[in-house]
């Protein structure tokens, strides 16, 4: 098995106590750095996305892959920034509320991370001005929100308003999702995108994206 | 409340609210303790949380940051529940230094008491407990405490044990106490489905949940169980451990009351389950009535029905709606039911 395949398969297989040496391993033989995150990582998380959605695996698995993802993802960072490439695009994401249940921000954000994104996680609680802050201070393309609760969705819209005022709104694909979250919904405030699952997110990612300059 | 969790008729479908807030209550009855408005309300049982009761101490007023007496670092938020900020135990030597607050603390009971004599023999008192897997959910962190089913078993069992040491004394002080039933909290599954698989259910979960329940049942005090989401793979074994009643039956997670009722009703009350995320909060009076009219409906007949809302009344649900649903539970369901008018 060549050794990015090695790599993507030991990510769903949660062997997180092997995966630094593998990917040390890997760069040692001479392979590029990118290429382990583009076809070692990036499947790797994909596949595990999958069987996540399709009931296959559940939490404890997708939490472990995450961070024998982040394992190999943290020795290729460097290298990486090193040589000014990598990412597919920066997201910014974050939950609106001071919402208890905010697992569902993290699995998007790991997965996000997995496929290729470089991901400023602001976690919860974090009101529109933070939001419009971040966008205006970072080079960044998409904004992601996420809320549980029904009672806090309005936050997403008053977000979006928000950059709006700032003159910020074109800068963003913005991106939305949570338990209560609906397509009518998202199309209702505005927004760019929704995603059902974390699969269906990074998969509108990816899209938006293609469509944003960075 | 007691022939409903044996799955026997009464005379009315009996309504209680695991939790109310507090803008909800004022606005239906403003000014009013808590009491007060379970009386104005007339609630078949009023339920007494553990966590009310944990001492906390206040490490960033600004912030809203403090620690409980489990240890764990919190911050309150515009929600109810407060959130867990980092884990309590890293390791097994921070185990080993770690001590369990004290379940027979006087004050955990005090509030139970107080109702035992004011409500004996009108209300039900329930007492409510999370389970070992929340608790050591916050002890250990909820991400890392799930890998740690993979990377340290062991510790997860041994926290689980000192858990489960502290939940047995409190159930059998608050039964002491004059609690009639015990309701364990604690999610297990979201919308999609479990939170784990059913080996790790079997291997981490279920036996300090069976050991709870037991503790409960033999002293002869109903059990009823809580889970938000889509619980179907979790009913027949906590049937098996011998809880009695389920709440709430979430319907945005894939869970039909009247379903449930078909495959259960004869083995297990069910309590619930009109949507409080949706319904309760932008909809109209008339669609909380046929909301409310459809869980009786589906789920009423023979008795073994508590109605409630899907979770609980929080900030965002309309006082005229909670007030509907309650006066249709009074309208409609009083035994035997009239089917035609619950159409």
């Amino acid at each position: 098995m060549d050794r990015t395949k090695q790599i993507s398969e030991a990510i769903v297989q949660l062997k997180w106590d092997e995966i630094a040496a593998l990917t040390n391993e890997a760069l040692e033989a001479g392979i590029p750095a990118l290429k382990i995150l583009d076809q070692g990582l990036v499947p790797g998380m994909s596949a595990v996305g999958i069987k996540f959605r399709d009931g296959e695996v559940f939490l404890p698995e997708l939490l472990l892959s995450a961070k024998t993802m982040k394992t190999a993802l943290e020795i290729l960072l460097p290298i990486l920034s090193q040589q000014g490439t990598g990412f597919i695009g920066r997201v910014i994401i974050g939950t609106v509320s001071g919402d208890l249940h905010d697992i569902g921000r993290k699995i998007v954000a790991s997965m996000l991370q997995g496929n290729g994104f470089e991901v400023i996680d602001l976690g919860i609680d974090v009101d529109p001005e933070k939001f419009v802050e971040v966008v205006r201070d970072n080079d960044v393309q998409i904004l992601g929100l996420s809320a549980l609760l029904t009672s806090t969705m309005p936050m997403m819209e008053a977000t979006i308003k928000a950059l709006e005022k700032a003159r910020l709104r074109q800068k963003v694909k913005v991106m939305v999702g949570g338990a209560s979250v609906t397509q009518a919904y998202a199309d209702r405030i505005g927004a760019d995108g929704y995603g059902a699952d974390a699969v269906a997110a990074v998969e509108k990612a990816r899209a938006l994206i293609s469509t944003q300059p960075h | 409340m007691f022939r409903v969790l044996e799955r026997k008729e009464p005379d009315m479908v009996p309504h209680f609210e695991l939790g109310i807030d507090r803008k909800v209550m004022n606005k239906i009855l403003p000014g009013a303790s808590f009491e007060e408005f379970i009386e104005h309300m007339d609630w078949d049982a009023l339920m007494s949380i553990d966590r009310d009761f944990w001492e906390v101490e206040v490490l960033d007023e600004s912030r809203r940051i403090f620690r409980d007496e489990w240890g764990t670092l919190k911050s309150y938020t515009h929600e109810y529940v407060p959130v867990p900020l980092e884990a309590t135990i890293k390791s097994e030597k921070e185990l080993e230094n770690y001590q369990p607050p004290d379940p027979d603390k006087e004050s955990r009971f005090e509030q139970i008491q107080r109702w035992v004599k004011r409500y004996e023999g009108e209300r039900a008192i329930i007492a409510m407990v999370m389970d070992h897997n929340s608790m050591s959910s916050d002890i250990l962190g909820f991400e890392e405490r799930l890998m740690a089913f993979y990377t340290n078993p062991e510790l997860v069992l041994r926290v689980h044990q000192m858990v489960l040491d502290y939940f047995l004394r409190y159930i059998n002080n608050v039964i002491e106490a004059g609690a009639d039933i015990i309701l364990i909290g604690g999610d297990w599954a979201y919308k999609n489905g479990p939170m784990f698989s059913l080996e790790h259910y079997h291997k981490f979960v279920l036996p300090p949940f069976k050991a709870m329940v037991q503790q409960a049942k033999k002293r002869g005090v109903y059990v009823m169980k809580h889970s938000d989401g889509n619980c179907w793979s979790f009913l027949d074994s906590i049937i098996e451990a011998g809880v009695d009643g389920f709440h709430p039956i979430d319907p945005t997670a894939d869970m039909d009351i009247g379903e449930v009722k078909q495959k259960y009703g004869d083995r297990l009350c069910l309590i619930g389950n009109v949507d409080c995320a949706a319904t309760l909060s932008f909809g109209t009076v008339e669609e909380v009535r046929q909301e409310t009219k459809d869980v009786i409906r589906k789920a009423g007949v023979g008795g073994g029905l508590i109605v409630a809302s899907s979770n609980t009344i929080h900030s965002a649900v309309k006082p005229e709606n909670y007030v509907e649903m309650v006066r249709t539970i009074r309208e409609y369901g009083r035994y035997p039911l009239d089917i035609k008018a619950l159409g």
